[in-house]
């Protein structure tokens, strides 16, 4: 049962100011305009603008009585308000927002990002009022000269399209009607729809991509490239997003930089290890190296990482009498997560990982050399790649086919990383294929990979916990942790148990005949 | 959503003056609020200049045959709407009689807006009747101006004892001084002693009887919008104070 009352956002043409605007306005509606107002206020989002892809805006603006979040939604509801205090390191959390409507509202759209400060933005507005013949508002026009602040404030501001926004009163629709169409008729030629929001065009002028960093790559492939050509410009793309993560990742502002720097190094060495004879072998292994040295490093945190992410979902499946006794394991994980991460900083700060990225950004940029020992550099992308697909989902084929129930966890790990491997490849090379065959394929590796990466997730957090054992049997209120530790373990146990039993059904749908005659015919 | 109805079996003690006042504060610190003109006279809907007209009336909105959200109207002040009175409802009472149920209706016909309002603010008919018995039954918070004298004190000793005798969800009571009016000893009087000997049921604030009260007909719109430096609005921001918390929002 929605309660919209649509905004409609305008850009003033050339030779069209405010108040040329509100004379007009005045000739043909009963108006009063209310005083000048100013408010300042920052654009939060996370950094790959998840509030954004849900059509969401998060303000953070002083109020009476401190900073306060303001959430709009597209209908000109009346806003979810909630009061906070000032961010810690720049950013906000869920758990640092105060319980109610709004926090509710941002929780499955943020999940664990961070909402991190993007544009300072003021805007000086005109409220035109427009009336019946009451005297009471039916619409309301508002005409605002926004700036972008720099960090300097106004000094360093940059102004921004001067906007009008449109906007109904519930139950009042003929009105709102009225003034949007006397606005896109005049003056001068009428006002235009506004293409882009006010947030993005903030985030734009302080020189920040409005579409925040990116997870997916974006290279215009012809089918015909060259191989060598194509698989650099991917790599180029992907290796944009691991310099986009880094800083976010040494701020610790949120896990998914982390996540989403590693997803793009393991990307990398995916497409290095797939098209390897397209680049010179002896740099191509040093390269490897270097990104697997990456990999490996980051690793402990992010194993840290899932293991806190899933703990609220762990411990909810065990009887809430041993919750308790299991708050020195979770304390004894964050105490390892925050050593594994200085570990990690340590690293990403110096010299070797210096060395190695501008080493891999020099391979990328420079000579590939002769082509005698790089067979598929110059053959097209398409017939490579398609190779490479082809002989992966083979493989996957007859792994998966060998695992039984005996089968050690090892082989389920092995079976993931090639599916892994096929997924980068159909997702990075994407283009090359029609969409209608790649996207279910997909959807069905996916569905193999997400019970294979229970399987293993369950395997490493089991393991990890056993480990603790003995650091907590000398802690205080160690027996008791000992014991939820040991529920604990077995809901992991179990966990990977269900996702073993759920293999051979998703490897069924995976390995179905159909599939098999679409890959040999679409990727041959 | 809190639902809070402002409720006197009196009239003329202020009940629509801090109904339109305090739900416009909230709209103000950014709470979705509704505003319902339950009384058939419709002054909160002329304060707020909408016509006090409900598709289908009373009877049809009572019975649920009537879609609540096609007759919210929203208000000059952000954030703050209003479901409008109507004539009608001055037979609210056989209405309800005529319905299953009868004290429970008001809360049925209102639950639909939970998902899109903070607050909902119920502006009661001064009686006690069936209406008031439902409006007891959908309220979180009764809200009650009480003109400081001896006899209302009483009265709202008799609505305490009712409430806790004869409802099954009780809402929990918040009391407030209204039309105080400062020259007079015997207000003065009450004022001092009764918050101090009733301090779960009272607030502190008082609300001043002022011309810029009874303005409001005249400009028609809340003291805390048309004049928010006045000595009446920053009473009704100080009640909006002292009441927010006790309502959980």
């Amino acid at each position: 049962m929605p309660l919209d009352v649509p905004t409609v956002s305008y850009t003033l043409p050339d030779g069209v100011d405010p108040p040329s605007l509100l004379a007009y306005l005045d000739k043909r509606f009963p108006v009063i305009a209310e005083p000048g107002a100013s408010r300042s206020y920052t654009v939060l989002d996370s950094a790959d603008r998840r509030l954004r892809a849900a059509g969401v805006d998060l303000d953070l603006e002083t109020g009476r009585s401190g900073p306060r979040l303001v959430l709009r939604e597209p209908g000109g509801r009346a806003p979810l308000v909630a009061e906070v205090r000032r961010p810690r390191r720049s950013r906000y959390l869920l758990r640092d927002l105060p319980a109610g409507p709004l926090r509710e509202r941002l929780a499955p759209i943020v999940e664990m990002r961070a909402l991190l400060p993007l544009a300072s933005v003021q805007v000086g507005a005109q409220l035109v009022r427009v009336l019946d013949a009451e005297d009471k508002t039916v619409a309301r026009v508002s005409l605002a000269s926004p700036m972008a602040l720099g960090g300097s404030g106004e000094a360093g501001a940059v102004p921004l399209t001067p906007r009008v926004d449109v906007s109904g009163v519930l139950g009042y629709p003929k009105p709102l009607g009225r003034v949007t169409a006397a606005v896109r008729r005049g003056p001068k030629g009428g006002l235009i729809d506004a293409r882009i929001s006010l947030a993005d065009e903030a985030i734009a002028a302080m020189g920040g991509d409005p579409e925040g960093i990116r997870t997916k790559v974006r290279v215009d492939l012809r089918p015909d490239q060259r191989t060598d050509r194509a698989a650099v410009a991917v790599l180029c793309d992907l290796a944009g997003m691991v310099e986009a993560n880094l800083p976010g990742t040494l701020a610790d502002l949120d896990t998914e930089f982390l996540h989403d720097l590693r997803v793009a190094v393991r990307r990398s060495r995916s497409v290095l290890r797939e098209l390897k004879g397209a680049f010179p072998p002896e740099p191509l292994a040093a390269q490897r190296d270097a990104l697997r040295w990456i990999q490996a490093v980051t690793g402990p945190t992010r194993d840290l990482d899932v293991q806190l992410l899933d703990w609220d979902h762990l411990v909810s499946g065990i009887p809430s009498e041993r919750h308790a006794a299991l708050a020195p394991v979770r304390a004894l994980l964050v105490r390892h997560r925050a050593a594994a991460f200085r570990a990690l900083r340590r690293e990403l700060r110096g010299s070797a990982y210096r060395e190695a990225w501008d080493g891999y950004r020099a391979f990328l940029a420079g000579d590939l050399g002769p082509t005698r020992d790089r067979p598929d550099a110059e053959q097209p992308i398409v017939e490579v790649a398609g190779r490479r697909i082809r002989k992966v989902y083979r493989r996957m084929l007859a792994m998966g086919a060998a695992i039984d129930a005996t089968s050690p966890a090892a082989d389920l790990h092995e079976l993931r990383k090639r599916g892994k491997e096929l997924r980068y490849l159909l997702e990075l090379f994407d283009g090359l294929w029609p969409r209608a065959v790649v996207k279910p394929m997909v959807r069905s590796l996916k569905e193999l990979q997400d019970v294979l990466g229970i399987h293993q997730d369950r395997e490493v957090q089991a393991s990890y916990l056993r480990g603790l054992a003995g650091e907590l049997a000398s802690s205080t209120g160690g027996p008791a942790a000992l014991l939820a530790l040991g529920v604990l373990v077995d809901r992991l146990d179990a966990e990977q148990h269900d996702a073993r039993d759920a293999f051979s059904e998703r490897f069924a749908a995976f390995a179905a005949a159909d599939q098999q005659a679409l890959v040999a015919k679409v990727f041959s | 959503m809190k639902v809070v109805a402002t409720y006197n079996i009196k009239g003329g003690v202020g009940k629509t003056s801090a109904a339109v006042n305090l739900a416009a504060l909230a709209a103000h610190d950014g709470l979705r609020t509704l505003l319902w003109d339950l009384d058939p006279q419709g002054a909160a809907s002329y304060l707020f200049r909408v016509r006090p007209k409900v598709k289908g009336g009373g009877g049809k909105l009572v019975r649920g045959r009537s879609d609540v959200t096609d007759l919210l109207r929203g208000t000059d002040v952000e954030g703050l709407d209003l479901l409008p009175a109507d004539f009608s409802y001055r037979h609210m009472d056989l209405a309800l009689d005529a319905t299953g149920k009868p004290t429970r209706r008001l809360r049925k016909v209102i639950a639909p807006l939970a998902e899109h309002y903070d607050l909902a603010m119920l502006d009661c008919p001064p009686s006690i009747s069936l209406v008031s018995e439902s409006v007891f039954d959908a309220a979180d918070t009764l809200l009650v101006p009480l003109i400081p004298s001896t006899l209302t004190v009483r009265t709202f000793a008799q609505l305490g004892e009712f409430v806790a005798g004869e409802v099954d969800r009780r809402p929990q009571i918040v009391a407030f001084f209204s039309m105080v009016d400062g020259r007079k000893r015997l207000h003065r009087d009450v004022v001092a002693t009764l918050p101090a000997t009733n301090p779960d049921d009272m607030v502190q604030t008082a609300i001043p009887a002022a011309t810029e009260v009874e303005l409001m007909g005249v400009e028609r719109s809340p003291v805390v919008v048309s004049a928010p430096h006045s000595r009446a609005a920053r009473a009704y921001r100080s009640l909006w104070d002292e009441v927010r918390p006790r309502l959980g929002l």
